[in-house]
């Protein structure tokens, strides 16, 4: 038994070090069987965490944990077409959020990895301000931006845009200074190099971040949620439990994770398409 | 590797005083004075200095284009910075460099547009890319003005040249050391370079492997000569490959003083003799051994 784990745990580490910017969850192998391995290992945990939560129900007989014999049928008796304008007005939130955090994060991060003085002048206001609890401007941002959809995706982007920086820079500046010599040599102009190496080598980073932002930025969706809306996933949670509909709450926060869970296995697709080259 | 034995440290200052001797008359790279808008490669009183003191230079050199010039020198001569000025990788430096009298390596060099081909030790391939990109991005880089048709056929056939045919949609990481330094090599030719640049490409090749890439440089030179610096710290190397070899002095053993005043210490050696074997005699020929042997002599005397 202690010598199985020692095994496994060597074998992990080896394909960590491969692998080094994998997610444990997403990592499939170039082969097949490897990709059916991590199905099936998906679909264990998943029936593993059902058990547990029904005998958790048994135990416990209140009606504040229902069992998945209550949920499910609730999940399926839910309204389609409200779900789709609740799941709908969710997603569009959370990619305005990502995509704003991802535009101004890229062009800065790349902009400090690239050039020192970029970085000089940026890096003492990334310092500064990174270690505010961002999720405290929350009214800040309800007072001057509203209550409206405004103030929902500038909140996601704002705690988002630091950590894009962040890790676009330093992946950036980890791309060794030789990598450019080729081309520097052959005469490349700035767009090229940045096209042909900056960004490729840069991607990983990227992704990686596109992944952690995706559950922070479900995280403050759905504080956002809570107030001015009656549209969103967040807003159902909240108005089922307030409408004590435990199992519909329930089903909700099912329903969440699994959107959540779908642009999960979406990064892993990019990633799969784009770090190809890694695979080997 | 080198033997600087001490007897030899000290005969060295005398050695270093003819800036260019030449070893086995009559050289045809010997240098004229004023010969700088020559075709080929030049260097006046290039010096490169990156703060603490100069690493190459002040240092005069001629080559004349198309000719294979193997690079010896021990470590801190500067070779590999002379190859990295010529390749516009040192932007600042002093004195001039042309190559057929257009500016090189400088700020000016990017308009004069002498194309260069540049081959380090780690291959320099773009992981992201497979075998095929690598070569068809240098292509798309330096030959912007060509349709991509005939980009795309120059670097389907230089692959293939070196051996790759198959293995053009692999990454670098699907390709073993060899193979991956077989790209760079085709990567260089296939941009037709006037001046092809190569940094110790062979050095971390097992024997084998590096004895079939150093006729594969050979043959892809023949096919399409260029004016070629390899620098290498592989005394039969140098011998192998070059038409002529040049060495330089180190750096290190000078004299502050007169490492200031005085052109580096170059020596431009003749290697005629064993380039106009064919390549598969060349390493049991006679004139190879006589070669190595001397060479080794002059670096034990001192640079």
């Amino acid at each position: 038994m202690k010598k199985n784990a020692a095994h496994s745990s060597r074998e992990l580490g080896v394909q960590s070090a491969q692998k080094p910017m994998r997610s444990a969850v997403g990592s499939h192998s170039s082969t097949r069987t490897g990709f059916r391995g991590t199905v099936l290992r998906l679909l264990g945990v998943f029936a593993v965490l059902h058990v547990l939560w029904a005998l958790l129900a048994a135990a416990l007989q209140r009606d504040i944990l229902p069992s998945p014999w209550v949920v499910y049928p609730a999940l399926i008796h839910l309204d389609g077409a409200e779900m789709l304008t609740h799941v709908g007005a969710s997603l569009i939130r959370v990619c305005a959020g990502i995509g704003l955090a991802l535009a101004v994060g890229l062009l800065l991060g790349l902009l400090m990895g690239r050039s020192p003085r970029w970085n000089r002048l940026l890096d003492p206001v990334v310092y500064l301000t990174y270690p505010v609890p961002k999720i405290a401007l929350l009214p800040v941002a309800m007072l001057f931006l509203g209550l409206g959809e405004a103030s929902k995706i500038v909140m996601i982007a704002l705690i988002l845009v630091f950590q894009v920086i962040i890790s676009v820079r330093d992946a950036v500046k980890a791309i060794p200074i030789d990598t450019y010599d080729v081309l520097t040599s052959l005469g490349a102009k700035r767009m090229a190099k940045f096209t042909q190496i900056t960004l490729p080598g840069a991607l990983s980073a990227i992704l990686s971040t596109l992944r952690i932002s995706l559950g922070t930025a479900f995280s403050v969706l759905f504080f956002t949620e809570i107030y001015g809306t009656e549209h969103g996933m967040g807003y159902f949670i909240m108005d089922a439990w307030l409408r004590l509909d435990y199992p519909g709450m329930y089903a909700g926060i099912l329903l969440f994770s699994g959107v959540g869970f779908l642009l999960f296995v979406l990064v892993d697709l990019l990633e799969y398409r784009f770090m190809r080259w890694r695979a080997y | 590797m080198f033997n600087l034995n001490k007897a030899g440290m000290s005969k060295k200052r005398l050695q270093e005083t003819g800036a260019v001797s030449a070893l086995s008359a009559p050289s045809p790279a010997k240098p004229s004075a004023g010969a700088g808008s020559g075709r080929g490669l030049t260097a006046r009183g290039l010096v490169v200095d990156y703060g603490s003191g100069p690493v190459l230079g002040p240092l005069d050199l001629d080559l004349p284009e198309h000719g294979i010039y193997t690079v010896l020198g021990p470590s801190g001569s500067g070779k590999s910075t002379l190859l990295r000025t010529a390749a516009g990788l040192v932007p600042g430096f002093g004195g001039h460099l042309a190559y057929g009298g257009r500016p090189l390596g400088g700020r000016d060099a990017a308009a004069a547009g002498v194309r260069v081909g540049f081959v380090p030790q780690n291959y320099g391939l773009l992981p992201w890319h497979t075998a095929l990109a690598n070569v068809r991005n240098a292509l798309k880089i330096a030959r912007p003005q060509e349709p991509r048709a005939q980009r795309e056929q120059a670097a389907l056939r230089w692959l293939a040249l070196t051996g790759l045919a198959g293995l053009e949609g692999r990454y670098p990481r699907a390709l073993s050391g060899g193979q991956q330094q077989r790209v760079a090599i085709a990567r260089a030719f296939a941009v037709r370079p006037d001046l092809l640049l190569l940094d110790e490409p062979f050095s971390a090749l097992d024997a084998v492997t590096r004895e079939g890439l150093q006729s594969l440089l050979l043959e892809s030179w023949r096919r399409q000569p260029s004016t070629m610096l390899f620098v290498t710290h592989d005394v039969e190397e140098a011998v192998l490959l070059g038409r002529q070899i040049i060495m330089l002095t180190g750096r290190g053993s000078m004299p502050s003083s007169e490492a200031a005043s005085s052109s580096a210490g170059v020596r431009l050696i003749d290697n005629e003799a064993v380039f106009s074997q064919e390549d598969r005699n060349k390493r049991e020929s006679e004139a190879f051994y006589e070669q190595v042997r001397q060479i080794r002599h002059l670096m034990r005397e001192g640079w």
